[in-house]
């Protein structure tokens, strides 16, 4: 449908209450950004109109009410795009590609010199293991959940895993910092308090809730005939897992996975106190238990003490998170969006 | 499910049973088992590999076991080759576990190769070598002989390894390119919980008969114990915390109750005061009642509480009408396209947005313009965005839910859309909605990153931020009365901040404080978690019953 058509579709009435709100809403936005001062003064005309107008015409009113909030998320969602970007820009400019390829030094303050290097290998090892961890154990947790277990058992062990999902970050680093890091500093005789293997363990089991929720969705979501057609044909319960429902819900759980694998990347207090946050690559790069600092833990030890170029390089750090993690989510939502299309019956 | 009868064992389809088999494979389940769960008690140091328990160490307790557990598979294994039992073997052992073995020998072999042999540039072709020939008998042999021989025969080994003192408490290994050097308490451990677990699905795969019921027994002990082990984490990591924070926590509490004055008045015939007395209840916590200073005994969080409790009121009241408002409009006044596809895509790209993010926008965008300092308002904006999203999903969820019959039978009596939404089909949604709320909120409340930029500015506070200002009463000029304001733009502790800065200020001397402040940001979070739990099954039994 063009626009005319659609102009066209509404009456003068949803014109009028939607185009003059549209305007006093635009200017108070606009107003927010340049002149902050003025804001609080449009945002009352703002509801003073919507007040008005709701007294002459509710219905027209509340559908145009309806349709601002729920451009809220997409208006959200550019802005922290535009900010983030506009800010990184300086230091995309001064260092080039130097910043996500240079290597001699990677971070220094004193000539100014900036390299993501470190903390997207910190981020990539980190993620691995936590993948490591969370994929295989929840995906099994999943087909636990939706498949083998019986009544008393789900009622125990879903909620279960939606408490962890709810302990804060902050106290999964803090038990990784007094339990974890000491452990290794004393069993394993680490020389350094923190490693990335704690930190990917740690994020990992961080990240377990969320595989096993949305991967138990789409387990779910396998209709019941395709289950009852294996049976019927005298396969075991496991038997119809793993060669019918399983295959069925493969790019549910693929989802599944992704969405976790981003929650992993995002992960950052948890890093923040657990890893020692230092600017270097770990010597050997394989060196797993080595220490260096996550694209996280960067922005969250560095944010107070930087201005200028340190600033704007931090916010590059935060795009090429933004950008990994819109990935991992649109990629998440296509693969969903096939495999409902698919299960629908539709082609 | 919906079919309704389930094959619920063996028995009932395979031949006959044969009890002999199943006494001997299911004491070997729970043998593995106990060496697994006593391996993990060792790994953490409750009872170290040198310790004596019944007259022997742990460690060749360890060791005995899985010898004990990996001889009896690979001998269960060879006598139902041999027909001694009656069992349904497949005639391979199936990919998945040939890989999954091969695995297992491909570590073995790598491992004594580089570090017992000490080939440095041969030992991928040893390990490759041994995995193969793992998998390739598990895939090649018949399946009863096939997997307890290659599974069975790494289960004996390993617990030779362990009970012969190869790999004992005294043993040293430093792993060439790694930062760690590996000793024999926790060597010894993490040998048992591997060979444990692997003892434990094969013995489950003799106990079922092999075949299919067998590996579905093996998978079953399996997807078991990891479900089990989410319990087992849960419970650990908040018990833990009970058990170190409770003391700091509750330091202190005094309570009592005494006759005292409640209230007194002087009414304006009598001229004379009359009091009112009653029993009061005096009641001092000073965990949550104090702040941290220099001048107060006992060191509290109230600060980092009141902060909590703003940041989430105003992240409520910023995020429930916008999240409740775009999911009514995306189901029942838009329709399926490229405008709803766009909003979908965002709020579920806002859903997976990294905390840390979030805290870098509210700082470029908002910090400034508000204020330029760190202040709640920026704070309770920020986590207002990031509850956004949890609203409108679950608040879509619940109004998808609502049957259409009700819109129908509103709309047939000539109702209004509105009318509808307002009187129908938003109550009907409520408890879901309310319980997306109360989950979306239990995430926020223990948010860090954003808070730390654009919230916080000193990591001990000894006074409660002052939001509410000047009080409620007449005066003489117009308009009459004052009514207090709320000062949001001002900066302020939160709970899960506050744990954060203990940690940067060093737990040394402030290690118990720490506790306490993870219980009592554990208790806020939990709690608004069980509700929203026991909310949700509540409202789902009252909709099937």
């Amino acid at each position: 449908m063009s626009t005319a058509t659609r102009f066209a579709g509404l009456d003068d009435r949803s014109l009028v209450v939607g185009g003059v709100g549209s305007v006093i809403l635009a200017v108070t936005l606009l107003s927010f950004i340049v002149a902050p001062a003025l804001t609080g003064y449009l945002a009352l005309a703002f509801a003073a109109f919507v007040l008005v107008s709701a007294v002459i015409d509710e219905e027209h009113t509340v559908g145009f009410l309806l349709f601002v909030t729920t451009t809220s998320t997409v208006l959200i969602l550019a802005f922290i795009t535009v900010y983030l970007v506009w800010n990184a820009v300086p230091v995309a400019r001064e260092m080039g590609l130097y910043l996500l390829v240079g290597s001699d030094p990677f971070w220094d303050t004193g000539p100014n010199v900036y390299s993501l290097v470190p903390m997207m290998w910190g981020t990539l090892v980190t993620t691995l293991i936590a993948t490591l961890v969370a994929a295989p154990l929840g995906v099994a947790g999943a087909v636990f959940i939706s498949e083998i277990a019986p009544g008393w058992a789900r009622e125990i062990v879903k909620p279960a895993v939606e408490m962890l999902a709810g302990i804060p970050s902050i106290v999964y680093g803090f038990i990784g910092v007094t339990i974890l890091n000491t452990f290794m500093q004393q069993e394993l005789s680490l020389p350094t308090f923190g490693s990335l293997f704690v930190t990917g363990v740690v994020v990992g089991v961080m990240a377990l809730p969320t595989v096993v929720s949305v991967a138990e969705d789409a387990i779910a979501a396998v209709p019941d005939p395709m289950r009852d057609g294996a049976q019927a044909l005298g396969a075991t319960d496991w038997q119809t897992t793993t060669s019918v429902t399983l295959p069925a819900a493969f790019s549910g759980i693929s989802a599944a996975v992704l969405l976790g694998v981003g929650r992993a990347v995002g992960e950052t207090m948890a890093a923040t106190v657990i890893l020692g946050n230092v600017t270097q690559l770990p010597d050997p790069l394989m060196d797993v238990f080595g220490n260096t600092i996550t694209l996280t833990s960067l922005i969250a030890s560095q944010y107070g003490a930087a201005s200028g170029l340190q600033f704007s390089a931090l916010f590059a750090a935060g795009v090429v998170l933004f950008l990994t993690v819109m990935a991992l989510s649109v990629g998440s939502q296509l693969i969903e969006r096939r495999m409902r299309r698919t299960l629908g019956g539709e082609p | 499910m919906s079919l309704g009868t389930r094959f619920d064992s063996g028995g009932t389809l395979v031949s006959e049973e044969s009890p002999t088999r199943e006494a001997v494979s299911g004491g070997l389940v729970a043998l593995a088992f106990a060496s697994f769960i006593l391996g993990v008690l060792s790994l953490f140091q409750y009872l170290p590999v040198d310790t004596t328990v019944a007259g022997f160490t742990v460690s060749t307790l360890l060791g005995g076991g899985l010898t004990l557990v990996g001889a009896g598979t690979v001998t269960l294994g060879l006598a139902s080759y041999a027909g001694r039992f009656e069992t349904s073997p497949g005639h391979t052992g199936g990919i998945a576990s040939a890989v999954f073995i091969g695995l297992l020998w491909f570590a073995v072999g790598g491992l004594v190769a580089a570090q017992t042999l000490g080939l440095s540039t041969l030992w991928p072709v040893v390990a490759l070598f041994s995995g193969a020939l793992g998998a390739g008998v598990a895939l090649v042999a018949r399946e009863d002989l096939g997997v307890t021989l290659s599974a069975g025969l790494f289960v004996l080994l390993s617990g030779l390894v362990v009970v012969t003192g190869v790999v004992g408490p005294g043993w040293r290994w430093d792993p060439n390119g790694f930062s760690i050097v590996a000793t024999g308490t926790v060597g010894v451990p993490v040998i048992a919980l591997f060979a444990g677990l692997v003892g434990a699905w094969v013995a489950a795969r003799v106990y079922g008969g092999f075949g299919a019921q067998g590996r579905q027994t093996g998978a079953y002990v399996l997807v078991g114990t990891n479900a089990a082990g989410m319990l087992a984490l849960l419970v650990a990591v908040v018990s833990f915390i009970v058990v170190r924070g409770w003391a700091p926590m509750t330091e202190g509490v005094r309570y009592g109750l005494y006759w005292g004055p409640v209230t007194w008045f002087n009414p304006p015939v009598l001229d004379t005061w009359v009091i009112v007395e009653g029993p009061i209840l005096w009641f001092y916590w000073p965990f949550v009642m104090e702040g941290y200073g220099l001048n107060i005994p006992i060191d509290g969080v109230l600060p980092a509480i009141a902060g909590t409790f703003w940041l989430v009121v105003g992240a409520i009241v910023f995020a429930v009408p916008l999240g409740v408002g775009a999911a009514v409009f995306l189901t029942e006044y838009a329709e399926q396209g490229r405008f709803t596809f766009l909003v979908e895509i965002s709020t579920n790209g806002l859903w997976s947005t990294p905390s840390i993010v979030y805290g870098l926008f509210g700082l470029a965008f908002l910090v400034p313009r508000l204020g330029n300092t760190p202040s709640l308002l920026s704070g309770q904006l920020v986590l207002g965005f990031m509850l956004l999203p949890l609203v409108v999903i679950t608040s879509r969820e619940s109004l998808k839910s609502v049957p259409d019959e009700y819109r129908d039978a509103s709309a047939a009596l000539g109702v209004s859309r509105w009318e509808t939404i307002k009187s129908v089909v938003l109550p009907a949604a409520m408890p879901g909605v309310v319980t997306g709320v109360i989950l979306g909120v239990g995430r926020i409340a223990g948010e860090t990153a954003p808070i730390l930029l654009v919230t916080t500015s000193s990591p001990f506070s000894a006074d409660v931020a002052g939001v509410i200002q000047g009080g409620f009463s007449f005066v003489g000029s117009f308009p009459f009365v004052t009514v207090p304001t709320l000062d949001l733009v001002q900066s302020s502790n939160a709970l899960p901040y506050q744990l954060f800065a203990i940690i940067g200020a060093g737990l040394g001397e402030n290690l118990d404080f720490a506790w306490g402040t993870a219980l009592v940001l554990l208790l806020v979070v939990m709690s608004f978690y069980a509700v929203g739990i026991a909310s949700r099954v509540y409202f789902r039994r009252k909709l099937n019953a």
